[in-house]
């Protein structure tokens, strides 16, 4: 489910407006589209290769035309890329069989149980439903992201953090809303401790694919096992932590699940068509997220 | 004859440098093309049709063969021979076109903010907008550059929220050539196309 919060940007291509946040409030709307959605997809298949088979010429002249000052032109854009050389700029990948076998298996998770079940949520709970339930979760996670801009020594941002949990905590009913960005222009900022060790200087080497959590790395990894103390949703035997909601494991678990769920009901359907874009999924999720998470740590 | 004047009409289209924008003019020029793409999802008609009418608006602002070029990176452009470098720019192009067009099912009325033009990479600039839904905000950038050194600026990435279109189908490519050859990555990606 988080390769689902991950993955969202992909979900905009060639960015304008195409952005994913699939409404499902309206029943009737999404039965409806449901029901033509088969004979949609037809037609944009049909559309797209009329309009490309009109754009042959115009690009095969375009293509050749520019030939002469190729090298050249591609040459100024080079550095600001990552090494397309197949031999060199594929990274070190020791677990790519497991890598391989957990995203075939995550994908079929997501495709056979998370995204029927999500369907039917929606079906029953509004959206506006799902969005309070979803501040509500990310509200109790406060000390997370406070603790880690602390560690970034983000102390602005740590401090509107706390701001943004005692206003929408008491203002918000219990952070149902979000008073704080709405009235206030408190933005939340999402830190967590793979994006402190990052801001360190520490790299993503070794790709880990998650069960249910999709890809992560070494790094990230670290950095949800020790996310873990700070999290009120997550039991901790380490301090006395007496902020903690969840006691057990078994707590811990039905927590952080029920947050999942509710944040992938938040992104359905993103999955299959951002998943359309990949010649090859597991490298093609395993980049996606990596670039996504570099950019989180510049921010 | 209707057939000719539509290409010709493409052609015009796709080709004057003339639609590009003006450097002092990439705010404000995108502004008003993107307020014009928001109107036509807001319309009732299909995807399909939808998909048509916003790739022919937003189409003179890319560098599709650019893009292409980068895509495919320096090593292997220089290698292919020129009947492969224009196949696998129609190819390309049709990919980037189908992907776009499948998004649009997923645009719930989130709203767009601008963050003005910054100065980018060697020269180049930078677009940032914002896409403003319900619950949550992603960064959408654009980059742009000087297409034919004259003051015709295109877009040759997007960046959302972090992910290079350019950048995540380089490394698809270099990863997909890393055990097949030229022609058969053309396959992989023509067979994706017609999936």
């Amino acid at each position: 489910m988080r390769v689902l919060k991950l993955i969202v940007p992909f979900l905009i291509v060639l960015g304008t407006n195409s952005y994913a946040n699939v409404n499902i409030t309206d029943l009737n709307h999404t039965v409806s589209a449901m029901a033509i959605l088969d004979d949609k997809s037809k037609k944009i298949e049909n559309s797209v290769s009329k309009i490309s088979s009109k754009q042959k010429s115009i690009e095969v002249t375009d293509a050749n035309s520019s030939g002469s000052n190729i090298s050249s032109s591609i040459d100024e854009f080079e550095d600001e890329f990552e090494d397309a050389n197949s031999s060199t700029a594929l990274r070190f990948d020791p677990l790519e069989p497991y890598n391989r076998a957990m995203t075939k298996i995550n994908d079929k998770m997501i495709i056979h149980i998370l995204d029927p079940m999500v369907e039917g949520y929606n079906n029953v709970v509004p959206e506006g439903g799902r969005i309070a339930i979803n501040m509500f979760f990310k509200n109790i996670q406060a000390p997370v992201r406070v603790a880690n801009n602390l560690l970034q020594f983000k102390l602005k941002n740590a401090t509107e953090e706390t701001g943004r949990f005692v206003v929408n905590t008491i203002f918000g009913l219990c952070g149902f809303f979000d008073p704080a960005e709405s009235d206030l222009k408190w933005e939340a900022h999402d830190e967590d401790f793979g994006q402190t060790l990052g801001y360190y200087g520490v790299s993503d080497a070794i790709p880990i694919v998650l069960p249910f959590l999709g890809p992560s790395n070494l790094r990230d990894l670290t950095g949800i096992v020790v996310d873990g103390y700070f999290d009120p949703l997550r039991s901790s035997k380490i301090g006395n932590a007496n902020y903690k909601i969840a006691k057990n494991t078994l707590e811990s678990t039905l927590y952080k699940g029920a947050d999942m769920f509710n944040r992938a009901s938040l992104h359905a359907g993103e999955y299959q068509i951002m998943k359309n874009d990949a010649l090859d999924l597991y490298p093609f999720l395993q980049d996606s997220y990596s670039q996504h998470q570099k950019q989180k740590i510049k921010e | 004859m209707k057939k000719t004047i539509t290409v010709l009409t493409l052609v015009a289209t796709l080709s004057t440098p003339a639609l590009a924008l003006k450097k002092d003019n990439i705010e404000a020029g995108m502004h008003t093309k993107i307020d014009s793409v928001l109107v036509v999802l807001a319309k009732k008609t299909s995807t399909a049709t939808k998909g048509r009418e916003i790739i022919s608006m937003m189409d003179s602002l890319f560098d599709y063969t650019l893009m292409a070029k980068l895509a495919l990176g320096q090593d292997t452009w220089n290698k292919i021979t020129p009947a492969q470098k224009s196949e696998f720019t129609k190819e390309f192009i049709t990919k980037l076109k189908q992907s776009y067009v499948e998004k649009l099912e997923l645009y719930n009325n989130q709203k767009v903010a601008y963050k003005g033009v910054a100065p980018y990479q060697k020269g180049r600039l930078q677009l940032k907008t914002e896409l403003i839904g319900k619950g949550e905000t992603y960064k959408i950038n654009y980059n742009f550059h000087d297409s034919d050194k004259n003051g015709d600026w295109l877009i040759y990435d997007v960046d959302l929220a972090g992910v290079s279109i350019v950048q995540s189908n380089r490394k698809q490519f270099a990863g997909q050539l890393k055990t097949k050859s030229f022609d058969q990555l053309l396959e992989s990606i023509k067979l994706a196309n017609n999936r």
